[in-house]
């Protein structure tokens, strides 16, 4: 059977590649954060990554909005939204993931599917860093974390959840990895941006809260109160919290290998080992 | 009549670099041939830059915030700022102690 070996969680600004790049104190700091996941990610070797992710009004906006949908392409391209940054063709299993979407769906749990799509920023800047080779194919999962009415936070968990049953019941062997991409505090262009910028981090105290329950192991607690209102107050972006409630559904609730938070930013880099 | 004309219209900013320099060359006429159409106030909104009313029309803030980003309209990221904030000037307190990010 496919296995859970482990999970990772980064955020996606779209400038830490070119900030990593030219160097500095936060490229530094940068470099240093991805390396630790990096690092995990490698000695877990995985055969492919679960990759949950919120479009960014890019795929699905004009002509469909999924609550969840598989990606179940033989590859995908891009950013598509920032045509600047570095871009990828990154490979898809795609027989694994339609085998996940069909179990899914038989077992009660109604996941849409996307045939052909180019990717964007939150899959490909974390990507650059984790694996800048793109030799690991991806499965990619949508979570609606940005358009509201959001999906609720014990949903996103049971995703995972009937995820990692699918996986158990396919006979290869393979070794997954899940990985989930966002930022628990963040507001981008609306009135709750800085004074300096058009971004911001409304709630810091909540990213402070949702590191310690990471930190703790107790996932519970964290879809207790990842409630829509507390999410809403965290910012339009606040909901990518729920691609990292969906990835802990993937596998039973322990303490990461490595968790460090930029509370300042709103997000925190982490890895898990669950073998 | 709802305010998905306007989202629509950030969309393709994103993803039609043909519509956005038509925004540059002659806005009126890119905005007046967007489907669906829009209204005459969200057409005179848009093309005075005037994002502050956009928002308050209940237009969505990551894709207004793509008018500043791709500079059309008359704006650039510091300047939708500026009017995004003088829109909600009792959330001014509050944002001064509130980071930025990168």
């Amino acid at each position: 059977m496919a296995e859970v070996v482990g999970a990772v969680g980064v955020p996606h600004n779209p400038h830490f590649p070119r900030i990593v790049a030219q160097g500095g104190p936060m490229a530094e700091e940068l470099a240093r954060l991805y390396g630790e996941v990096t690092r995990h990610l490698r000695e877990l070797a995985p055969d492919v990554l679960v990759f949950f992710t919120s479009d960014h009004y890019n795929i699905f906006f004009v002509e469909s909005l999924p609550i969840f949908s598989i990606g179940v392409a033989e590859s995908t391209y891009g950013p598509s939204d920032y045509r600047e940054l570095a871009a990828y063709q990154i490979p898809i299993d795609s027989p694994l993931a339609r085998r996940i979407q069909v179990h899914a769906v038989r077992s009660g749990f109604d996941v849409g599917m996307s045939q052909e799509f180019e990717i964007d920023h939150p899959v490909t800047v974390p990507l650059h860093f984790l694996t800048p080779r793109m030799d690991v194919p991806i499965v990619p999962v949508f979570v609606s974390g940005l358009m509201p009415p959001l999906p609720a936070a014990r949903r996103c968990r049971a995703l995972g959840a009937t995820i990692r049953q699918a996986l158990e019941q396919i006979p290869d062997n393979k070794r997954v990895v899940a990985v989930a991409s966002g930022s628990f505090s963040l507001e981008i262009g609306g009135p709750r941006m800085s004074d300096t910028s058009h971004t911001g981090v409304p709630d810091p105290e909540w990213s402070e809260r949702v590191v310690a329950l990471l930190a703790a192991g107790k996932v519970d607690e964290l879809v207790a109160e990842a409630s829509e209102e507390q999410i809403g107050h965290a910012g339009n972006a606040g909901g990518e919290l729920l691609d990292w409630i969906a990835m802990l559904g993937m596998f039973d609730p322990c303490p990461p290998a490595f968790l460090e938070a930029q509370h300042e930013l709103g997000h925190a880099f982490a890895a898990w080992r669950v073998e | 009549m709802t305010i998905y004309a306007v989202n629509k219209v950030c969309y393709r900013v994103v993803h039609e670099p043909a519509f956005r320099q038509a925004l540059r060359d002659n806005p009126a006429e890119a905005l007046r041939g967007a489907t669906p159409a829009l209204s005459e106030e969200e057409l005179a909104a848009l093309l005075a830059g005037d994002v502050g009313r956009l928002s308050t029309m209940g237009a969505n803030h990551f894709l207004l915030h793509q008018l500043g980003r791709f500079e059309v309209l008359g704006l650039d990221l510091p300047t939708y700022a500026r009017r995004i904030r003088a829109a909600y000037p009792e959330s001014a307190e509050v944002r001064r102690s509130w980071t930025s990010v990168p």
